[in-house]
């Protein structure tokens, strides 16, 4: 009986701890699986989704905390950009529109058709005065509502933002990726065949930016001075450099979800012959020239229709700098070939590499360890610094417009990234 | 204090109420030491230790440490608090602040993407790249930030 007393109240002691134990376990197995690389899709089977036009913070990397709205998943919190929304073409979309916000707001779908708005057609919104109110039927400030339905177009990339009060509210970052695939071929941008990417290896690029004298204006229910107004920081995904390489669901950007690092291997006919995408999409006011360094990429789809003839010609071309016009989308299809085959004891490069003092970029940063070779390094001097632990490249990528490539005229940072291309047999150390 | 809420409870009235309370109790006190030690863990995680000798000497209070290029590269970021010895800090490429584990044998020296030379603003946050050598730093872990002579213990690593 004694024995039974104390056998008792250890079981249920060691109930206890178990559960408390499997609390920890499954929080920790949570967090972990919340990082990645790569698109993060929102995705429902009957293509419907719940968004809310709210408001929150984000961080920039000059330690700024910025106020903005924008359109979270209703299941979630707020998030710069909205949530990234993955649809199959030719498949009815609903989106319901809740709106939290201290005024009106809707959203358009620039390319798609035949658009309704609580069943009827979304169309131009006026007052009793005939002036414009909203591109399309808004959901009422807080708390309105509105559902938007339409078929989803032709398979490529997408912006939807908002229709009202279109100046004020897309800087203050309504605005997001909508990714239209093609029916029954997950793995291609459009329906050619030959727009075919590695699966898993898909990039939206979302390029914004934000002058923060107008979030404080909004913030503080002042006016804003429009006459004045400069952007100073410039944004892919809703971060700057270097927010823009940590994994996507950072813990330290909670309302920034999506990272914007690529991360390849070089092409290889047998073991990788498909290229990675990347969508790129401008919900600015001004053109971002994006300039992938260290490879082209070719340009496939525009507004989210395939660069075809009317047979069907490819008019696809390769671009070394993507100029991203304000409203545009852009779908491209990039790869990193070794095309000379340098190799250091069968193919060496026939000429002298340059010291690397006259390889520097700015500082003593640089992204070579004194080797052309990818996978190999070589010793650099003591006082000079490299970052490729493997051999790996790192390619910058980054508006060629410089000023965007500042965290408030602090450079480097901004709307800039790295395109990380390991070798063929991976980074042994990571 | 378990054994005499057992006993406690045992004066319940009813069998099976007895073991609904029995539950009830295990379930609470589980999902409390679980929440604590969870609550204790993200703390821990995220607050930042600081020197007040790297602060005075360096014009600067780093603020995090973070692995991102996919596990290839690291961030360091730091606070400016003095801007002309920050900027003296920053300029110094010959003398960067090193990450050393504090789980493995392993570190990391600095390497920069952020231009030398700026005026640095006494408020504002700046950062540095680092080559994650040989994966010495892994997220959850912690690092000790060396600079000069001077050491930040125990930096969570994010």
């Amino acid at each position: 009986m004694k024995r039974l007393t104390i056998r008792r109240p250890l079981a249920l002691l060691s109930a206890a701890a178990m559960i408390g134990a499997s609390a920890l376990i499954w929080s920790q197995a949570a967090a972990s699986v919340a990082m990645s690389e790569g698109l993060l899709c929102d995705t429902d089977p009957n293509q419907t989704f719940s968004l809310t036009a709210e408001d929150g913070y984000v961080s920039t990397p000059d330690g700024n905390s910025i106020y903005m709205w924008s359109y979270g998943n209703s299941k979630r919190s707020f998030q710069l950009p909205g949530a990234t929304l993955c649809v199959e073409s030719g498949r009815p979309v609903t989106i319901v529109l809740h709106n939290t916000l201290p005024e009106a707001t809707s959203i358009v779908f620039p390319g798609q058709k035949s658009v309704k708005a609580n069943g009827n057609p979304a169309q131009p919104q006026f007052d009793s005065g005939g002036s414009l109110t909203s591109l399309v039927q808004p959901a009422a400030a807080n708390d309105g509502s509105v559902t938007y339905t339409f078929t989803a177009g032709s398979p490529g990339t997408y912006l939807y933002e908002t229709g009202t009060d279109v100046d004020k509210q897309l800087q203050m970052g309504m605005y997001g990726a909508l990714v239209v695939r093609p029916a029954g071929h997950p793995n291609q941008v459009n329906d050619r065949a030959d727009s075919a990417f590695t699966a898993g290896k898909e990039y939206v690029y979302l390029l914004s930016e934000i002058d923060p004298d107008v979030h404080l204006a909004v913030e503080r229910n002042q006016p804003v001075n429009w006459a004045a107004s400069t952007a100073r920081y410039f944004m892919i995904n809703g971060r700057s450099m270097p927010d823009t390489l940590a994994p996507n669901n950072a813990p330290w950007l909670p309302s920034q979800p999506y990272g914007a690092l690529v991360h390849i291997k070089p092409y290889d006919a047998a073991t990788n012959p498909l290229p990675a995408t990347i969508r790129y999409l401008n919900a600015g006011s001004v053109n971002y020239p994006f300039h992938p360094h260290g490879s082209d990429e070719r340009v496939i789809n525009r507004d989210g229709h395939p660069l075809q003839g009317p047979a069907g010609q490819d008019l696809s071309y390769q671009k070394y700098d993507l100029d991203v016009g304000p409203g545009q989308t852009l779908d491209v299809l990039m790869d990193w070939r070794d095309t000379e085959q340098w190799n250091a004891t069968t193919n060496p490069i026939p000429t002298q590499i340059p010291a690397i003092t006259d390889q520097l970029l700015v500082g003593s940063d640089t992204w070579f360890s004194e080797s052309g070779y990818l996978g190999t390094k070589n010793s650099v001097p003591a006082n000079l610094t490299q970052n490729n632990e493997c051999g790996e490249y790192y390619h910058i990528a980054h508006s060629h417009a410089l000023e965007q490539a500042t965290n408030y005229g602090a450079a480097f940072g901004g709307m800039m990234t790295v395109f990380r291309i390991d070798p063929p047999a991976g980074c042994a150390s990571q | 204090m378990f054994a005499s809420a057992i006993s406690k409870i045992r004066k319940v009235p009813g069998r099976w109420a007895r073991r609904i309370v029995i539950v009830a109790t295990v379930l609470v006190v589980g999902l409390a030491a679980g929440g604590y030690a969870i609550a204790k863990g993200s703390s821990g995680s995220t607050e930042f230790p600081q020197s007040a000798a790297i602060e005075a000497q360096y014009g600067v209070r780093f603020s995090r440490i973070a692995v991102v290029g996919d596990g290839g590269l690291v961030t360091l970021t730091y606070v400016v608090l003095d801007s002309e010895r920050a900027t003296r800090f920053q300029s110094d490429v010959q003398h960067p602040p090193e990450l050393r584990s504090e789980k493995r044998d392993g570190g990391t020296k600095r390497v920069s993407v952020m231009k030398q030379g700026h005026t640095l603003r006494a408020g504002q946050t700046y950062y540095l790249v680092y080559q994650n050598t040989k994966g010495a730093l892994q997220h959850s872990a912690k690092a000790t930030i060396l600079v000069g002579s001077l050491s930040l213990q125990h930096a969570p690593v994010l």
